[in-house]
């Protein structure tokens, strides 16, 4: 197995630094390659421990059993690195969020560029995984997230990812300028998850998703079949554009939640409640519209009118995804 | 009093906020032109001349301005991104969300897909939609008209206004969220102005765009009375290919002293950039086409690769790179 780290793009910065943009790349066997791609929003740092838990899966792999690594597997953990490296969740000084720059253009901006750039490496792979973290404001279930018009290439693959939703949605034109739509387009399939929350680590997330990533990438070929994997413990429901019910604030304060996230719910339970520093009454309860399972929780208590404080999947159309793990 | 409410929202720890708008004249008929402005807060010419336009247009009606009558009815939106004014954002401050990324919005969604429903619910039956925007803190814009896409129709209307450059562009899939794009659901005219530089409030871009307002409502029929902007600027008509944007090679401190809306010649030099620490000349920018300077960087910091300047050619030409327009001030 031979282990490599390198910029696959340097620009220049204006004051004597530079910005590089770097891949590590595991390359076993002839077989299919693949890859993780992470940050490329800044304040989204799940994904990086992610590749930081497969980096080190592979190094010890390498030890153990190096020929198990039948393909290529290739790590781009920051996309957006001064926006990592500067906690901001956009790409700085551009101010423009980098996933609405793909496929991006070899001689436009800074975005553009890089997008290009990674366009360019993926290309051919037999597998892309886009790792996200939700934002600084929701907590999100282990989920993959597949446009519906990819759904019959995507779905067996999401079913054997250890997680706990596939959610479908509706083609939206403006996600046509998106990492995964890009690469879904010329033929690269790409999943995209989102899971935990901005700025945060999860590692029992990490631990669930790293089992998944291992359990496809065997079924892909990428690892070899007597590569001994910790046995999948997750199978996904599907949510869709109809039973998902978005709970958004009535009135702006402090979102107090009282329920645990990842939980069931009844219909007219209370989920929590808005409050303000000021006084002692509740301004507002949030309760839930239906039965069903509460994969979106929000995090950050600040809420300004219509700000969403949670999903739900409603149990009455969820159904256990039909293809099993 | 033509001021009104279009909408108010709770805030979480301050008073309620209030966005405000100028209904203008009959408020039976549907208004004939709509006027947005401030969807980024820090565009603050588009925010200052449309609130000098209500003015006018209000003393109009007062009866302050003898010979002249308004025979339409006119909606403006000075600030939609009221707290982004305050707090010197472009964005929603809160989140960071683009309101110009939510439209056509949602009554029931997020605040700022609130936001955008209700502009969009004032000003979508308007038949000429307008909106105003001052490019970013970056880059200064002359006064222009931007077409994505138009209508043999806003071909026509568009040198209404009197202004020096009328730029068609071909539209993106980032664009399909603006109010320009939601309004283009509805049956009418759409226009985005582009003028000045965010950021700032420069005396000449205010009038010279004040004035493309008052021409354009004249000439459109809305305003009836003596002309008062005596003279026009030649007007210019750009198509899609005939954009060419600058980029620089290299990174470093730029330099320009030339000023936007006059013409070049293949050749002359843009601008410089010098490296910030030993002062060296690293690269001077050339342009490799004539046409006239449509927009020129203002931020000194240049990344390599970064936008310095666009020209606008008089023929189509194969320069033409739409890709760089992205994230330019809308």
């Amino acid at each position: 197995m031979e282990i490599t780290q390198a910029p696959i793009l340097t620009l220049e910065l204006p004051y004597r630094e530079q910005l590089q943009l770097w891949r590590s790349r595991f390359r076993g066997g002839p077989g299919p390659r693949v890859a993780l791609v992470s940050g490329i929003h800044g304040d989204e740092l799940e994904g990086l421990y992610v590749c930081h838990r497969i980096a080190g899966w592979l190094e010890a792999l390498a030890q153990t059993q190096p020929a198990a690594l039948r393909g290529t597997v290739e790590l781009y953990p920051a996309l957006n690195p001064i926006g990592i490296d500067t906690l901001q969740r956009f790409v700085p000084v551009f101010d423009t969020d980098l996933n609405r720059n793909f496929p991006g253009h070899p001689e436009g901006l800074l975005p553009q560029r890089l997008a290009e750039s990674v366009m360019g490496e993926l290309a051919g792979m037999s597998l892309v995984i886009d790792i996200h973290a939700s934002n600084v404001f929701l907590r999100e279930i282990p989920q993959v997230r597949i446009a519906e018009e990819f759904k019959g290439t995507l779905v067996p693959l999401a079913n054997a990812m250890n997680i706990d939703v596939i959610w479908l949605h509706g083609s939206i034109t403006v996600l046509e300028s998106t990492i995964a739509h890009s690469l879904n387009s010329r033929g690269v399939p790409c999943l995209v998850v989102e899971m935990g929350v901005g700025m945060r680590i999860t590692p029992a997330f990490t631990d669930q998703l790293l089992t998944g990533i291992l359990h496809v990438w065997r079924r892909l070929g990428v690892l070899g079949d007597d590569v001994v994997l910790p046995p999948l413990s997750h199978a996904p429901v599907i949510a869709d554009d109809h039973n998902v019910h978005y709970l958004n604030a009535a009135t702006s304060g402090l979102f107090v939640p009282e329920v645990e996230h990842w939980t069931s719910v009844t219909r007219g339970q209370r989920l929590g409640c808005i409050v303000s520093p000021y006084e002692g009454r509740r301004l507002s309860e949030v309760r839930s519209p239906v039965d069903g399972l509460l994969f979106t929780l929000r995090e950050y208590p600040v809420v300004y009118e219509g700000s969403l404080m949670a999903r739900i999947m409603g149990l009455g159309d969820a159904h256990v995804a039909a293809e099993g793990v | 009093m033509t001021a009104h409410r279009l909408l108010a929202m709770t805030a979480p720890l301050r008073e309620d906020f209030v966005i405000g708008h100028h209904d203008i004249g009959d408020a039976v008929r549907p208004p004939r032109l709509a006027l947005v402005g401030g969807i980024h807060g820090d565009e603050l010419t588009g925010i200052f001349v449309l609130s000098r336009l209500a003015h006018f247009l209000t003393g109009v009606v007062a009866g302050r301005h003898p010979g002249h009558r308004l025979r339409e009815r006119v909606v403006i939106v000075p600030a939609v991104n009221v707290l982004g004014v305050n707090v010197r954002s472009r964005r929603w401050p809160f989140d960071g969300t683009d309101i110009n990324r939510m439209f056509p919005g949602y009554d029931a969604g997020e605040t700022t897909q609130r936001i955008a429903h209700a502009v969009f619910a004032l000003t979508r039956t308007a038949y000429y939609r307008v909106d105003v925007h001052s490019s970013n803190l970056d880059f200064e814009e002359v006064p222009q008209v931007r077409l994505y896409a138009p209508e043999p129709a806003e071909r026509a209307t568009a040198p209404l206004f009197g202004l020096p450059a009328i730029i068609e562009l071909r539209m993106n899939a980032v664009y399909t969220t603006t109010i320009h794009h939601a309004w283009r659901q509805a049956p009418g005219e759409n226009f985005v102005l582009q003028a000045g530089h965010a950021g700032v409030l420069d005396p000449a871009t205010c009038d010279r765009l004040f004035r493309a307002l008052v021409t354009f409502v004249q000439r459109a029929g809305i305003l009836v009375g003596s002309r008062i902007a005596t003279e026009d600027d030649e007007v210019h008509y750009f198509g899609p290919d005939q954009t060419v944007p600058l980029i620089s090679a290299h990174a470093g401190f730029f330099v320009t002293r030339l000023e936007v809306g006059r013409w070049v010649q293949a050749g002359d030099v843009i601008g410089q950039v010098f490296d910030g620490f030993d002062g060296t000349l690293r690269h001077e920018v050339h342009t490799p086409v004539a046409g006239m300077l449509s927009g020129v960087r203002r931020q000194p910091l240049l990344f390599e690769g970064d936008l310095v300047a666009r020209i606008q050619t008089r023929q189509p030409t194969p320069l033409h790179v739409q890709t760089h327009l992205t994230g330019q001030g809308q």
